[in-house]
């Protein structure tokens, strides 16, 4: 019931946002559309690779195209539906949480859910362009759809863990912006072409390789195998967040924290 | 010219208390760094190799110029905030001032930028000394006109993100224009050299701003000649005069609108 | 049964030193300094159901950061807070269903909807039945006289207009309890009398208990029929209104206009605290003398004009605050 109540919430929360963005059209949809260029130009760089090898860690450009659609459909779905989590930092510090700590909802899920990003609607649809580009096929389409959805998620609780760091550090910010943006530059291009320490970090501390390069990986081997670790590696990551998210709410100053010159 | 250093010195005091975001943003360049390093030696299967030109180390030093120079600039930032004061009717505070909007524009960005310059240059050179081992072939002097032209292309993008910012005037949201130079300037004038381009593209890209505010002081810095670096600075020089006279030309049409229209 | 209790509540804040300039800056990230500030020091009260009370002190005595901790935002350091039973730092969810909360101008409402749609999210918020929200909407339309504005988004609401429209959406699941964090904070005297008596309303319709703070006076005269004054995080006064006014009301001013000059000096009971010839003002001490004695000390026959009043409550508080410090 409680469950319930809170998914209508941010249904409402979902619709209202959605009204908001709508009361400009023109901005709307050329942030929409910009977005899905700006996808298509940074594509651009590996048809000139491409003109200098024939595969890049063991991809060709069809796989590269699907690769990038990965990496817009994760950051899509992590931008358009939980925006604020990537925003958090300055919530916490400017004491901005008060409104939803007096709402008997969940905070963290009330809090993310509170805005949504046209622009990332732009990178759901750029995503869906690359994966029918790259087979046209349900199967495909349906493992794509759940595996950025995973990969959405990784990415919102490693923003939103990041971010939280605020409770205990005043500049964690640059901690979070690093972290996300670390994930999202790598995320397009492939694992292969990593190796060593590198690779080792990327599936480690940056989980780009649990959020993209194994989903891609799935994706173009047709390897089921590794779904379920891929949800478990998710939920794992929405507990962290979770849990980094309340212990720091205790420590919570609402605005009162500002720092006093000497 | 002498309030414009004044206000170039006010806005670098005042960002002494962000040096911390400044180390925070050499994280994320290091970061890029690390891709580009791997996707070049991915590429380069023997380091003598020659693609278009340009050896391994070379291009490994290229691409930290190009990105240094963009890292440094931090354009969204700026074009925001130049968007931000039209919008806001900041500008007009401006009007009535005994200085130009575009001078003091440009003073202040600059300012903005120069601990940035210094301490990304720093870095930029003790990253590359770590991937590649070796600096280029420079001398004393032909390291100091490098930087001249380094800075030089700083102050043309400052006044072609100035000039986008100043559309704000006529169109409600600027920043797809902004978009639109940016893509411009990575795709085509960060990760590779204009060579690396189809020959048709590399006329085009010659004439480009991509030749003075990226490609022009990378390539300088890695092939290092007089004939280049005085090419190099002459279209600067008129780049910089042409693109002051458009950011003035936008600026006096926007305010007269203003004025029309009443704020 | 008292409906709030607060007992030896403190809060501490830590608060970063930053030294100016480029030096200050790196020593700021190696070594950072603190310093702690007590905001809330050992507090403790309890609140009756039904009663309206003000809470009241002067900027940075700690009134914000004690209601923040009633409506769990912000967690105790020390003591404990017990409301209807409910402990705000456990049962963060449940105490929020019997809860309401105003905080000045910081917007809770989604600026580009209309109040009416408004209250229809804080009604799923507070997991209210669809149809129970339309009927209570339309209850509180006739209640606070919504009428005019109900369909006009918020952000082309009037500032007193949105407070309004703040508060009622706050009441939409009938709290037991309602916070006010200066909720009359820069509207003009026609508004804020509104605001006042909305609040009156509420409470006397409803019996909803009202914790408020302000910085006006009126409001609290008007309002509330018991004080509770905090400096420096520590209650300085708790008592009635009648109480209050009672005890620091035996002092009266007297203004008055003179046809001569005259010259006074200070008297037993008597203080001249302006004396500019033909006009002066007088503060009788009416436990040690009556302002008969003032006005014969003056002549009556000299008088022109004159002016009794009581010392206003403005000037009881802000001695409070003085005296305390």
């Amino acid at each position: 019931m409680a469950a319930k109540n809170q998914i209508k919430v941010v249904l409402m929360s979902y619709k209202y946002s959605f009204m908001r963005e709508m009361l400009n059209k023109t901005s709307f949809i050329s942030g929409i559309v910009f977005m899905m260029l700006n996808n298509a130009c940074m594509v651009g760089q590996w048809i000139v690779l491409f003109t200098l090898k024939a595969d890049f860690g063991g991809y060709g450009f069809r796989e590269i195209i699907l690769l990038w659609g990965f990496a817009a459909g994760t950051y899509g779905v992590a931008h358009a539906f939980f925006a604020q989590a990537f925003h958090l930092s300055d919530l916490i510090v400017n004491g901005k949480l008060d409104a939803y700590l007096v709402q008997p909802k969940n905070i963290l899920i009330s809090v993310i859910t509170s805005a949504i990003i046209p622009h990332a609607l732009g990178d759901i649809i750029f995503a869906y362009v690359a994966c029918f580009i790259y087979s046209f096929n349900i199967k495909v389409f349906l493992l794509f759809t759940l595996l950025i959805i995973t990969g959405g998620l990784i990415l919102t609780s490693l923003a939103a863990i990041l971010n939280s760091l605020s409770f205990w550090l005043k500049n964690s910010d640059i901690i979070a912006d690093t972290g996300v943006s670390a994930v999202i530059f790598f995320a397009t291009y492939p694992d292969g072409i990593f190796h060593g320490l590198t690779k080792w970090i990327l599936f480690t501390i940056i989980p780009v390789g649990i959020a993209n390069y194994i989903p891609v990986r799935s994706i173009i081997n047709c390897d089921y195998s590794l779904i379920l670790f891929n949800i478990l590696a998710c939920i794992l990551f929405i507990a962290f967040a979770f849990i980094i998210f309340y212990r720091g709410l205790k420590r919570y100053a609402s605005g009162n924290l500002m720092s006093a010159r000497v | 010219m002498k309030k414009y250093l004044f206000i170039a010195k006010s806005q670098i005091m005042s960002n002494m208390q962000y040096i911390t975001n400044i180390f925070g943003g050499f994280i994320g360049f290091t970061l890029i760094l690390i891709i580009l390093f791997n996707l070049y030696q991915y590429l380069y299967s023997d380091p003598n190799e020659l693609i278009n030109g340009y050896s391994m180390h070379q291009m490994i030093w290229y691409v930290i110029i190009t990105e240094l120079l963009w890292s440094i600039l931090g354009g969204s930032k700026m074009s925001k905030k130049i968007a931000n004061d039209v919008k806001s009717g900041n500008i007009t505070y401006n009007i009535n001032k005994p200085y130009s909007y575009v001078g003091y524009c440009l003073a202040s960005n600059i300012g903005d930028l120069f601990l940035k310059f210094i301490f990304y240059t720093i870095f930029g050179m003790v990253l590359g000394i770590f991937f590649v081992g070796h600096f280029p072939n420079l001398n004393i002097i032909s390291a100091l006109i490098v930087i001249v032209i380094s800075f030089l292309a700083l102050v043309i993008s400052i006044l072609f993100i100035t000039s986008i910012g100043l559309v704000s005037f006529f169109i409600e949201d600027a920043s797809p224009l902004y978009w639109l130079y940016s893509k411009f300037i990575l795709v085509l004038g960060t990760i590779f050299p204009i060579e690396f381009f189809p020959v048709f593209m590399q006329k085009i890209l010659i004439f480009s701003p991509i030749y003075v505010v990226s490609y022009g002081p990378a390539r300088l810095f890695v092939n290092f000649n007089y004939v280049d670096a005085i090419n190099i600075f002459c279209a600067q020089v008129i780049y910089i005069f042409a693109c002051y006279a458009l950011c003035s030309f936008i600026y006096g049409k926007g305010v007269k609108r203003i004025n029309v229209n009443g704020g | 049964m008292a409906i709030i209790e607060v007992k030896k509540l403190s809060k501490t804040f830590k608060v970063k030193l930053k030294e100016k300039g480029l030096i200050g800056s790196l020593k700021a990230i190696i070594k950072p300094k603190y310093k702690k500030v007590e905001a809330v020091k050992n507090i403790s009260f309890e609140i009756e159901k039904g009663e309206v009370v003000a809470f009241i002190g002067p900027n940075g005595a700690g009134k914000s950061t004690t209601i923040k901790m009633m409506t769990s935002i912000l967690y105790p350091d020390k003591g404990s807070i017990n409301i209807m039973g409910l402990d705000p730092t456990k049962d963060r969810k449940k105490l929020a269903y019997q809860i309401g909360t105003v905080f000045g101008q910081k917007e809770q409402l989604w600026t580009h909807l209309t109040p009416y749609d408004n209250f229809k999210f804080f009604g799923a918020i507070y997991d209210i039945n669809p149809s129970v929200i339309e009927k209570k909407i339309d209850e509180f339309r006739e209640l606070f006289e919504l009428d005019e504005f109900i369909n006009t988004p918020v952000r082309n609401l009037s500032l007193g207009q949105r407070i309004r429209c703040e508060i009622v959406a706050s009441l939409i699941h009938e709290p037991k309890i309602l916070f006010l964090d200066e909720p009359t904070i820069g509207l003009d005297p026609v508004v804020k009398e509104n605001i006042r008596t909305l609040i009156k309303r509420m409470n006397k319709e409803y019996k909803t208990t009202i914790f408020l703070t302000s910085h006006d006076v009126s409001d609290i005269e008007k309002l509330c029929k018991r004080v509770i004054i905090i400096n420096n995080g520590q209650v300085v006064l708790d008592d009635s209104m009648e109480n209050l006014k009672y005890h620091y009301l035996n002092k009266k001013l007297v203004d008055a206009k003179m046809k001569e000059k005259i010259n006074l000096d200070d008297e037993e009971g008597i203080t001249i605290l302006k004396d500019k010839g033909y006009n002066l003002k007088l503060e009788v001490d009416i436990t040690k003398r009556s302002v008969a004695d003032a006005i014969k000390l003056l002549d009556p026959d000299k008088i022109i004009d004159i002016n009794i009043s009581n010392v206003p409550l403005e000037d009881i508080i802000s001695n409070i605050y003085k005296n305390k410090e």
